[in-house]
């Protein structure tokens, strides 16, 4: 009989992805009181499924045997409790089991509509960032309090005092403003936008972590943002430019890595390894989302990643054009890391004289003054100003301040090969 | 060289001695794939995938009684068939298994038909 299936093959994430989707579509059809009830039903049909599939080969349909088994344990579950009132459990029935909720009636639009309509919720004022980042990575990606603590490199207490704060939050809305209305979803997407490039820049930026890991959560913020613009609520210039700025990171994330684990800076990178088609996706979304008259700080950040991505070399990028999207970013939201992005991009263009005036009499944040950026980047310009004393000096405080080895090596490399 | 057939008889620890966290979604990929892959690396020699071992009886001659049978640490909680030329075989079937895990065994047995 193992042969009757040839090697099943179930798309990458499948396990995660289902459960997310589970979590979406049971919570929206008995009540996100259930939340937990929900979780424990989902996560034991996930089990099931692995235990009898690994015997008897995939069902017809993966997705709707699962839900069928998801829901008959979470209507086991709350049969249990004696003290439900009839009337609950039979509606909790009819929206579990009702000829039109049946999955071979789900839409992959439906599905999506379920999922993205958790993220709405979750993403509101009363929700600190970091808690519906959190919650996204659990109850949408399907990690666990553990695999989210390694990603986020933060103990598992605190990834689940934030879960936990998120769950709180969506419990307290009853089944009815689980339903959002069209000005909600307006108002909100922003912060979901924020919150899914919080998740790819937790990956991309991340020095803290293995390769691979950081990929995945990148791989996943894009996942999100995919279905977000595949909905008409997430057809946005805002939104298009974000997804542009994810496939043009994402295209050059296999040259940021020498062949020993090392970090590469821009300016050593082989631009052969980076990926041509991903740089074509996003050139598309950035196309598409030079409409309507907004100018996001996505659209900012997309037009300076496209500019590396389609720079032949280091020297002949358009600095130009960079400069001018860091001077955007600085107006729209006045950050010393914009201006800092910024000196560097002048100091190419225009020699590194003009990028120390940047800098000169601008007040840096004290976090950004401790930070090995700051102290880089002075270093770097000093000495190619001649400025041997004051280089040296910021070199040692850039590499002392650096968190990582790895940061500390590649400055380190950085200083001596410029000797 | 003719293949004889081994029962597999699967046992892990009864669940009161050793709890076993639920793995996650990631890990159920990791695990559906791994299975998929030694399937596929032992298809000639597995006859019969079998199945999960649920609850029995004890029948004697002095009646029926429930069971847990001899064991009361490990449950016998599944089986499946395997042909091989000999037992090192058989053997070699379940030993690569990604269901044996830490605190869980395989009974090999060589099935005997005259």
């Amino acid at each position: 009989m193992s042969g009757s299936k040839s090697a099943p093959k179930l798309i990458e994430g499948f396990f995660r992805h289902e459960y997310g989707k589970l979590i979406a579509v049971l919570v929206r059809r008995v009540g996100a009181q259930h939340f937990d009830l929900v979780e424990d039903s989902v996560q034991s049909a996930l089990m099931t499924g692995l235990e009898s599939w690994t015997l008897t080969g995939l069902p017809e349909s993966p997705s709707a045997w699962l839900y069928k088994v998801a829901a008959n344990n979470l209507l086991g579950t709350l049969r249990q409790d004696t003290g439900r009132e009839k009337i609950l459990l039979k509606h909790a029935e009819e929206a579990l089991f009702s000829l039109e909720t049946t999955p071979e009636h789900f839409s992959v639009n439906e599905l999506q509509d379920d999922m993205l309509r958790m993220l709405f919720v979750c993403c509101n004022d009363t929700v600190p960032i970091e808690s519906q980042l959190v919650f996204a990575l659990k109850s949408l990606c399907g990690f666990t309090i553990h695999e989210i603590a390694h990603h986020l490199f933060i103990s598992e207490a605190n990834v689940y005092k934030r879960f936990s704060r998120a769950r709180n939050s969506l419990q307290q809305h009853s089944l009815k403003s689980w339903e959002l209305d069209q000005t909600e979803y307006t108002t909100r997407l922003p912060a979901v936008s924020n919150v899914l490039y919080l998740i790819f820049t937790e990956g991309f930026l991340s020095v803290n972590h293995e390769f691979s890991i950081r990929q995945e959560l990148c791989r996943e913020a894009m996942w999100l943002t995919t279905m977000l613009v595949n909905n008409k609520i997430g057809q946005t210039p805002e939104t298009f430019a974000l997804l542009a700025l994810m496939y043009f990171h994402m295209a050059r994330m296999n040259s940021r890595q020498d062949s020993s684990g090392g970090l590469l800076l821009l300016e050593q990178q082989d631009r052969s390894l980076w990926d041509r088609q991903k740089i074509q996706i996003g050139l598309t979304w950035l196309e598409k989302s030079a409409s309507g008259n907004t100018f996001s700080r996505y659209h900012a950040e997309a037009g300076i990643a496209a500019e590396h991505c389609l720079a032949p070399s280091f020297s002949e990028t358009r600095w130009e054009q960079i400069v001018e999207n860091y001077l955007f970013l600085e107006q729209a939201s006045p950050s010393a890391i914009y201006r800092l992005n910024r000196a560097v991009a002048v100091a190419e263009w225009q020699g590194p004289e003009s990028g120390l005036s940047v800098l000169q009499g601008f007040e840096s944040p004290s976090w950004l003054i401790g930070s090995y950026l700051w102290s880089a980047v002075l270093a770097d310009l000093h000495r190619r100003c001649g400025h041997i004393e004051l280089a040296e000096n910021y070199r040692d405080l850039a590499i002392m301040s650096a968190p990582t080895q790895a940061l500390k090596t590649l400055l380190q490399n950085r200083f001596n090969t410029n000797k | 060289m003719s293949k004889k057939n081994y029962l597999c008889i699967m046992r892990s620890p009864s669940q009161t001695s050793v709890k076993r966290e639920a793995p996650s979604p990631a890990q159920m990929e990791e695990m559906f794939a791994k299975f998929n892959a030694w399937k596929e690396q032992f298809k000639d020699n597995i006859v019969d995938m079998g199945g999960k071992l649920g609850d029995g009886r004890v029948v004697t001659t002095e009646g029926v009684t429930d069971g847990p049978f001899m064991e009361t640490k490990e449950i016998a909680g599944g089986y499946m068939v395997v042909a091989a030329t000999s037992m090192e075989e058989a053997v070699n079937v379940a030993e690569q298994s990604p269901g044996v895990f830490p605190g869980s065994s395989v009974e090999v047995r060589e099935i005997n038909i005259p």
